[in-house]
């Protein structure tokens, strides 16, 4: 891969969601870390722009936020989901394979122009 | 799962939040170090590793504002949701904790129903009496009522009482804006003949409505031209009376009505409820100087200083002051009377003084409103009282719900929360309860009024300012028995409470129950200890020694047709009434006089022996002419001597001295045959009887000297009253002897007939007021201490469950543990008697007054509280006690832990 994508509209949330599904409560930093790590560096993620994310999702309800310390003795704040945060997990997902299967359909669909 | 090592959480950090901002900051700059580590471990050089971080993360400035929004918006959202959310939680968790145990919830709102009952109808009473001023007076606050301060035979004493003159002066005064006089209420007879009923009137002047500042509810009050001697003068109706007589009809103004023989024009009708400067129901207000005129027969009271008949008030001129007001008046007062005090005989220290105009606020204060002061007080100790029921009821329930509580405060409730939920609870409850006593109190007040404030004016109904009163003390009272209850009911030991299921030590609640138990019971002992004061004061006063025997003397007062009848008319016509009487069966004597009971008369009277009759404090000698029978009538028993017989009647003067008569002035050889010297004269009249004192009037009286005389049937004094004996008790024969009294001759308008119990049971009033409700308010408060004592002691034995199982277990007798009990309910009798009983000395010099020759530590007082108290000890004792006997030892094995 020669080229570096940045995340489509509404991608943000559905990788946070998936992200602290997966490896469970983390801190933004790692939260980011992981994206990277998980899509193989496909996806960068603009720092700041996470945080905006991370935020409007409190607010939303879907994660929660509290603050601890870190091993390298830092105090950093961690993120989990909540019971909604999963629920928006699955509906995303299904959300998401159904836009992935019919770009897909679309895009190995024989014939040229 | 990988690289889970450095980004796993360490430790967790305390649950206070920082401020948001700085939240924001802590947070990137967290971000930005584990940036600069990752760019230094890539090789970065440490130095520019920083800024490169930086410029990864974007705009910082911007980014941080933009998150910083969010944040906030968020804040606010939580906020907002919280509040409500959680108010609405309260008042879910209140309600079902309301519905699931409804006779914890009856009890309460009973409790504090009586509690709070009792303070909405004593204020009804403190209200009308004390706090508000007459009903339609406009700026009370600039109104006065005179007053004259003086001294008479020595004592000086404050009346309100002020001579037509005076009023005259007082119209003079600047300090004045305007100033009006009136006299009280007295019955009058509307119409004649057989359709006659009688009318409470009060003389106003002209000027005295527009002082008040009330305007007529239709047609208009007395003009000036109308309130002068010599015009016909004019009547307004009360608006009560203007219903119950002619059915609301307005076409009566301009129509005459027929008052005692006055045939007077209704010129309007008062407003609602007008009860003019005081509080007793008016029915028809006739102008001042005619009325009094027409009353008096002469218009000498226009001109002499020395008539007292009419209240003053005044409202004072804008800028005027009350000291300025009293300095004219006084110095008027004084001005007027200038050749009396030359003479000698008037107090040249006299004051008149512009005071309070509500009537129980001055000198003048009636015992009534006295005693309800106290009784104010007194249900409010009831409401404490109820309060700490309450609270205990509350304690009792915090204690048997610890278990449930600990579940929730481990589950992560807040304690604010919990306490909020009882509180408000308490609230909740004490509002049904304050609805409950606005119920009782419209039941119970209307009662109370009716027989033992019958002169005030009342009119049923709500009214705003009990229902305000109300609604307060229902709040403070819920959340006085329920903020401590709440906030001892969240401190629990999570750990002991959850393992041994809420049955753990309750040492410490259980003291404080026993505390308010303590204290329920003192405050009960100091209200019974009051209740019995005033009962024994009641009695005491019933059972005083008149003379009169009071049940069987009936005194007949006879209103003729013509008002100005002269003398010889007077007497034919009370003649005819006493033949007519006697010859009823029920009675056995009938008596004249012109002085009947209640008014006294006095003359110059020479002594043989004596330069000048001494003075007794209670005034006199005060003189009776009377018919032969009087003293057996009255049932006065002639101690030396001979009773009249009718030749006295014309023949030579004699009289009848009284025995303290006789005391004072021929102590050692006695009174028969003595000479009395009446007026001025010198001719001897000659005693020829000693008979036993009575009263003149009241009940507290000092001694006095009084003399009889036979009554001239030539040469008659005007007739007042004709006394009946009857042979049983006097109530039964009274209806019957009115009915015939009344239609027998057409020179009588109107005959009333009175025992002397009822002429006397006014000046009892003030003890009956105060032994009723002391007697309510000290029963109602040991019935509630009594069974907030029982539910302490059950509350207790079922603490003990165990220990008693146990016990019976090893034997121990049920004897004692019934002793035991019962031991502890007394306890609480031992202690409340003993501070109720202090209470109740320290008390003491305040109430003294207010009683009727009882001592405020009255022996068969304390003796029956003490028994009243150890008696309820018991009663509540009884029920726990049994329960402890049936604890069954193997059940209680049985049960967990």
């Amino acid at each position: 891969m020669s080229s570096v994508l940045g995340p489509l509209p509404g991608t943000l949330e559905f990788l946070i969601l998936k992200t602290l599904a997966t490896a469970g409560e983390r801190h933004g930093f790692a939260i980011l870390d992981w994206i990277r790590e998980a899509t193989d560096e496909v996806l960068i993620v603009e720092d700041g722009a996470l945080y905006h994310a991370l935020h409007r999702m409190v607010r939303r309800g879907w994660l929660e936020a509290d603050w601890g310390v870190s091993e390298k003795g830092r105090r950093a704040r961690y993120y989990r989901l909540t019971v909604a945060g999963e629920s928006a997990l699955l509906e995303e997902e299904l959300r998401w394979n159904r836009y992935v299967e019919a770009v897909a359909k679309l895009a190995t669909r024989p014939g040229g122009r | 799962m990988r690289n889970t090592g450095p980004s796993r959480r360490f430790f967790r950090l305390g649950q206070r939040q920082p401020p948001l901002d700085e939240a924001v900051d802590w947070e990137i700059e967290h971000h930005l170090a584990e940036q600069v580590d990752r760019l230094v471990e890539a090789g970065w050089d440490p130095g520019e590793a920083r800024a490169e971080a930086e410029r990864l993360f974007g705009h910082l400035g911007r980014h941080r504002d933009r998150i910083l929004r969010i944040d906030r918006s968020e804040a606010a959202m939580r906020r907002r949701t919280q509040g409500l959310e959680g108010a609405l939680a309260v008042v879910r968790t209140s309600l079902r904790a309301i519905r699931r145990q409804p006779r914890f919830a009856l009890g309460v709102v009973v409790t504090l129903a009586l509690g709070i009952g009792v303070n909405s109808v004593m204020f009804g009473v403190v209200d009308r009496l004390l706090l508000r001023p007459p009903e339609h007076v406009v700026d009370h606050g600039d109104l006065r009522r005179l007053f004259v301060r003086r001294s008479f035979l020595g004592t000086v004493h404050t009346q309100s009482i002020v001579t037509y003159p005076d009023l005259q002066d007082l119209r003079t005064a600047p300090e004045f804006k305007s100033v009006g006089g009136y006299t009280p209420a007295r019955e009058r007879t509307l119409g004649g003949g057989p359709n006659a009923t009688r009318v409470r009137v009060a003389l106003a002047s002209h000027d005295f409505f527009p002082t008040l500042g009330v305007s007529a509810h239709r047609g208009r009050f007395f003009a000036p031209e109308e309130d002068r001697i010599g015009v016909q003068g004019a009547v307004v109706l009360g608006f009560d009376f203007w219903q119950s007589a002619f059915g609301g009809d307005p076409g009566i103004l301009g129509n005459e009505i027929d008052l005692s023989g006055f045939r007077l024009p209704v010129i309007g009708i008062a407003p609602p409820k007008f009860t003019g400067a005081e509080l007793s129901a008016v029915d028809a207000w006739m102008p001042l100087e005619a009325g009094r005129y027409l009353e008096a027969g002469s218009d000498r009271f226009m001109h002499t200083y020395g008539s007292w008949w009419l209240r003053a008030v005044a409202r004072l001129a804008p800028g005027s002051t009350e000291e300025a007001a009293t300095a004219r008046a006084t110095a008027l007062h004084l001005h007027g009377r200038a050749d009396r005090i030359e003479r000698g005989m008037y107090d040249p220290e006299a004051r008149m003084i512009a005071g309070p105009l509500i009537l129980a606020r001055g000198p003048e204060a009636s015992s009534e409103s006295d005693v309800a002061r106290w009784l104010a007080g007194v249900s409010f100790v009831v409401l404490l009282i109820a309060c700490a029921n309450v609270a205990n009821l509350f304690l009792a329930r915090g204690a048997r719900r610890r278990r449930e509580v600990a579940v929730r405060l481990s589950l992560g409730v807040s304690g604010r929360r919990l306490v909020g939920e009882s509180v408000f609870e308490a609230a909740l409850l004490a509002l049904a309860g304050g609805m409950a006593a606005v119920v009782l109190a419209l039941w119970v007040g209307p009662l109370i009024h009716a027989t033992l404030i019958p002169d005030l004016y009342w009119s049923p109904g709500l009214d705003g300012r009990l229902l305000t009163f109300t609604a307060l003390i229902s709040v403070g009272a819920g959340l006085l028995a329920g903020f401590g209850p709440a906030i001892q009911a969240t401190r629990i030991n999570l750990v002991d409470d959850l393992r041994d299921g809420g049955r753990g030590s309750t040492g410490r609640k259980s003291r404080t129950r026993g505390a308010l138990s303590a204290l329920q019971a003192s405050l009960s002992v100091v209200l019974l200890v009051g209740a019995g004061l005033f009962v024994r004061s009641v009695s005491e006063a019933h059972d005083v020694n008149l003379g009169i025997d009071p049940d069987r003397v009936a005194l007949v007062t006879l209103e003729l047709d013509s008002p100005d009848a002269d003398a010889e008319t007077r007497l034919r016509v009370y003649e005819e009434a006493a033949a007519r009487a006697g010859a009823m069966p029920a009675v056995s004597h009938v008596a004249l006089t012109d002085v009947p009971f209640q008014w006294a008369l006095g003359q110059a009277l020479g002594a043989e022996g004596w330069d000048s009759i001494p003075a007794l404090p209670g005034g006199g000698p005060y003189y009776y002419h009377v018919t032969p029978e009087y003293a057996a009538t009255l049932g006065l028993s002639v101690i030396r001597g001979r009773d009249f017989e009718h030749s006295d009647q014309e023949g030579a003067p004699v009289a009848i001295v009284n025995a303290t008569m006789e005391r004072v002035l021929w102590p050692v050889d006695g009174a028969l045959g003595k000479c009395l010297y009446l007026g001025e004269s010198n001719q001897c009249t000659t005693i020829v009887g000693v008979m036993e004192d009575a009263s003149r009037g009241g009940i507290e009286e000092e001694l006095h000297m009084a003399y009889l005389l036979p009554l001239s049937r030539t040469d008659p004094p005007e007739i007042m009253g004709l006394y009946v004996r009857t042979r049983g008790d006097a109530a039964e024969a009274l209806s019957p002897m009115a009915q015939t009294l009344r239609s027998f001759s057409p020179d009588i308008r109107w005959a009333d007939v009175s025992t002397i119990r009822e002429l006397i049971e006014p000046q009892v009033r003030s003890w009956q007021l105060g032994a009723t409700l002391f007697t309510a308010f000290g029963g109602l408060a040991l019935i509630v201490a009594g069974i907030g004592l029982y539910s302490l002691l059950a509350f207790n034995v079922a603490e003990r469950t165990r220990e008693i199982g146990i016990r019976s277990a090893l034997g121990a007798r049920r004897g004692r543990i019934v002793r035991e009990v019962i031991a502890e309910g007394a306890r609480f009798a031992v202690i409340g008697i003993t501070v109720g009983f202090g209470v109740a000395l320290m008390a003491a010099p305040a109430i003294t007054d207010l009683l009727f020759q009882v001592e405020p530590m009255d022996p068969p007082v304390l003796l029956a509280v003490t028994v009243a108290l150890l008696l309820a000890s018991l009663l509540a004792s009884i029920t726990p006690a049994l329960r402890a006997t049936r604890v069954d030892p193997a059940a209680v094995m049985r049960t967990d832990a």
